[in-house]
């Protein structure tokens, strides 16, 4: 798949993620113990083999670049293509602050121009899944459609008056498009990737600025679907997918990695996450820990209990020291004596002696980067 | 032309390393796994990276395909330079002579002309047989301090087991008087630790002349060293103090696997500012089940636990199956206990699986080992010592 590219948009508003995203964007919110969201999209595009992946960012991209850099981890620093990183920028065509990802993609028109690849993916970073890339391009390569999406069936996805939904023909076609609905018509939520040939998104996006447009759904997807002019097909993803549009549902997501099955599907031996390696010895257990239904991450040190729970790279859970229901990132401790449930942990955060703190069940309490309690 | 650089190292690689049986029958010594998620050969090659040394020469000779493979690029180690980097050096054909490694020396004698690219003042000869954190640059400032031709790494060993091994004699200036190997009466408790830097243009005289000589065996501590010694060369030793581990042994191996699990670590893996790099097989982090227990152990990443492990060292991407009991047991990359399954005292190899309710090992006695790759039946015992590789059926 050496003739298709990534672009990968990662602007999304994350208001609704709170605390999580105020110093990050979605792309690069820590997950499932030793990653970032963006790296389950990344990965799926260097699996099926592409060379050339770009990621426009917009606010808050310091952890996105400092967590991507070269793209050594994913294998895409060679000479030729590669990782770029697209930062916004001001000239007298780029406003620097984009309204959306027509604006994003013109503002990047260059990059589209000067890469060689016939094809393009794009996509958002708003859903977390591992798929076969491959067999998407190969679906879209195969069908004559001038532009393919995908999509998933699962219900978990679907948020009232948010997503964008699709009314997919027996044929694989897109025959509608209904975006915010406040109740979907339709069980297939787009999932915000699509590929078509290159120099047609190009044509599109110059199109659909120089009208003033800044929605490429409502603006340019839906009349080519209504109409007909071009072709629109849709091809399934029926792996887990998750919508981390909300601190619960990241919370959920990390939770649903526990179980065994929905964990195996999510990493399956074919399909690895890559992910900035960062050299930390195994985790250590000591003598009188009782660890259950966690995830562990390696430099860990466990001394007290931890019970369903997702612990990154580095955190310390004190003897004595009780953790249940959370999610403690990069460098979090938990002292001894203290008792924490349905919680988030953000990195580095300390929660000292004998502190308690227990979030409800249905809305875990988010303690932010570095702060002690 | 290539750059300057003022030492380059030169890591030998090639021995077998017999002593650990069946567990170097497909690899060599330092491609063998350690400490969860490591092999040997990361510990030279960190130690290279955090002294600030880049230009690091393997010496590969027996069953090179894995290590080879395992350093790549040495981008783990951020050995993927442009100006210096990690070679491996293989023996190859020099005109009409084409010949193995005879010896330590004249591993380093084929590969002069790797070492003259780059116009070392010093070189550093290193092993690929220990576990240890040592700053080869304080080594370094020492040898140039003492304005010496040689510098041997020794550590002081426990007097009474001083006779098994290379023994510096040293005057209260740190110079060396005498070496002595294996001596039964031994005047110092130095042992080498096979370590050595030498100022380049001095060794480069002595590993010709040593190849010249048609009776000498061709190896540092037999003839370079003594010869340097005899003809009044400075030679001094670099003591150190820190963690020092021989991996060369079943025993040793499983010993200093198990170090990693006493408190306080004897060795700081946690040292942020001497990290021990590793190739990272990008696996999920590890998972433990409803009614699993994991005692005092190190768990890494892709492991799922659904048993019961005690004092034990968990590779990557193991499993250990609900009502398996692991015990003082090292479990190398990929291997499953399957349910019900006891291991004590063991050594479990890559991808080796542990059939249903099998025994491997006993509570005392030495060391059992299951070799690479090998699938032991359901119910099936093996002995304290016994090695079990392709060739042995139940």
């Amino acid at each position: 798949m050496k003739d298709v590219m990534g672009v990968i948009y990662t602007g999304e508003n994350d208001a609704r993620l709170r605390e999580l995203t105020m110093t990050r964007a979605i792309a690069a919110l820590p997950v499932a113990g030793r990653y970032r969201v963006i790296d389950f999209l990344v990965s799926s595009m260097v699996n099926a083999r592409m060379r050339n992946v770009g990621v426009i960012m917009q606010k808050n991209y310091h952890s996105l670049m400092d967590h991507l850099g070269s793209g050594k981890e994913w294998d895409l620093h060679g000479k030729n293509d590669g990782l770029y990183l697209l930062p916004p920028f001001l000239t007298r065509e780029n406003v620097g602050v984009y309204t959306g990802v027509l604006d994003a993609l013109r503002s990047n028109t260059n990059y589209l121009s000067r890469s060689r690849q016939e094809y393009v993916v794009f996509s958002g970073t708003n859903f977390i899944y591992n798929t076969h890339m491959r067999e998407f391009i190969q679906y879209h390569l195969d069908s004559g459609a001038e532009i393919s999406l995908m999509y998933t069936r699962d219900p978990s996805v679907q948020r009232e008056e948010f997503g964008t939904y699709l009314n997919v023909g027996e044929d694989g076609r897109v025959l509608d498009i209904e975006k915010d609905p406040t109740k979907p018509n339709n069980d297939a939520t787009f999932m915000e990737v699509f590929i078509c040939r290159r120099d047609l998104l190009r044509q599109l996006v110059d199109k659909a600025v120089a009208h003033g447009q800044h929605d490429i759904i409502r603006d340019v997807l839906m009349p080519m679907a209504a109409t007909g002019q071009a072709r629109i097909n849709a091809w399934e993803h029926k792996g887990p997918v998750w919508l981390i549009d909300s601190v619960q549902a990241f919370f959920r997501f990390n939770m649903d990695v526990l179980n065994t099955q929905t964990r195996r599907a999510l990493f399956p031996e074919d399909l690895p996450v890559f992910t900035k390696v960062r050299d930390e010895m195994p985790a250590r257990y000591g003598d009188s820990v009782t660890c259950v239904n966690s995830l562990v991450a390696d430099g860990c040190i466990i001394e007290g209990t931890v019970e369903n729970s997702i612990l990154f790279r580095g955190v310390r859970i004190a003897p004595d020291a009780h953790v249940k229901n959370c999610i403690i990132m990069q460098d979090g401790q938990v002292h001894s004596g203290a008792y924490i449930e349905n919680c988030i942990l953000d990195k580095q955060a300390v929660i000292k002696r004998n502190a308690r703190l227990i979030g409800p069940d249905a809305y875990p309490i988010v303690i932010a980067k570095n702060v002690v309690i | 032309m290539m750059r300057k650089k003022t030492c380059v190292a030169m890591l030998l690689a090639g021995g077998q390393g017999s002593r650990l049986g069946i567990l170097t029958q497909r690899v060599a010594k330092p491609a063998v796994p350690y400490g969860g998620k490591y092999r040997i050969i990361d510990f030279p090659l960190s130690n290279c990276t955090n002294s600030g040394i880049d230009t690091v020469g393997v010496l590969t000779q027996y069953q090179p395909l894995e290590l080879n493979a395992y350093i790549g690029s040495g981008a783990p180690w951020d050995l993927d330079l442009t100006n210096g980097g990690v070679f491996v050096l293989p023996p190859y054909q020099k005109g009409k002579v084409g010949e193995w490694y005879r010896g330590t020396a004249n591993a380093i004698y084929q590969n002069m002309a790797f070492i003259e690219q780059y116009h070392p003042d010093y070189v550093l000869i290193l092993s690929g047989d220990h576990i240890y954190k040592m700053d080869y640059n304080a080594m370094l400032q020492h040898h140039i301090r003492h304005g010496a031709d040689a510098t041997i790494a020794v550590r002081e060993v426990p007097w009474e087991e001083a006779p098994r091994f290379g023994i510096m004699n040293t005057d209260s200036e740190d110079n060396i008087v005498e070496f002595e190997e294996k001596p039964k009466k031994p005047k110092s408790n130095k042992a080498s630790m096979g370590v050595y830097i030498f100022t380049w243009e001095k060794l480069r005289k002595y590993l010709t002349e040593d190849e010249a000589d048609k009776t000498s065996s061709n190896d540092f501590g037999k003839n370079i060293i003594p010869k340097m010694l005899a003809e009044k060369q400075v030679l001094v030793a670099y003591s150190f103090a820190g963690y020092w581990k021989d991996v060369g042994t079943i025993e040793s191996l499983w010993e200093a696997n198990m170090d990693l699990l006493a408190t306080p670590m004897p060795i700081d893996m946690h040292d942020k500012k001497w990290r021990i790099f590793a190739r990272n097989p990008g696996y999920a982090p590890h998972y433990i089940a409803e009614g699993a227990v994991v005692h005092d152990s190190l768990v890494t990443e892709g492991t799922e636990i659904f048993g019961h492990v005690e004092h034990s060292v968990i590779f990557s991407g193991v499993t250990v199956e609900e009502g398996a009991k692991v015990e003082d047991a090292v479990i190398m990359p990929g291997a499953v206990i399957k349910r019900g399954a006891v291991v004590r005292r063991s050594i479990i190899a890559e991808d080796a699986v542990i059939g249903a309710g099998s025994v491997v090992g006993e509570e005392t006695g030495n060391i059992a080992v299951v070799g690479f790759g090998v699938t032991l039946p359901a119910g099936v015992s093996v002995a304290a010592g016994q090695q079990v590789d392709e060739s042995v059926t139940f």
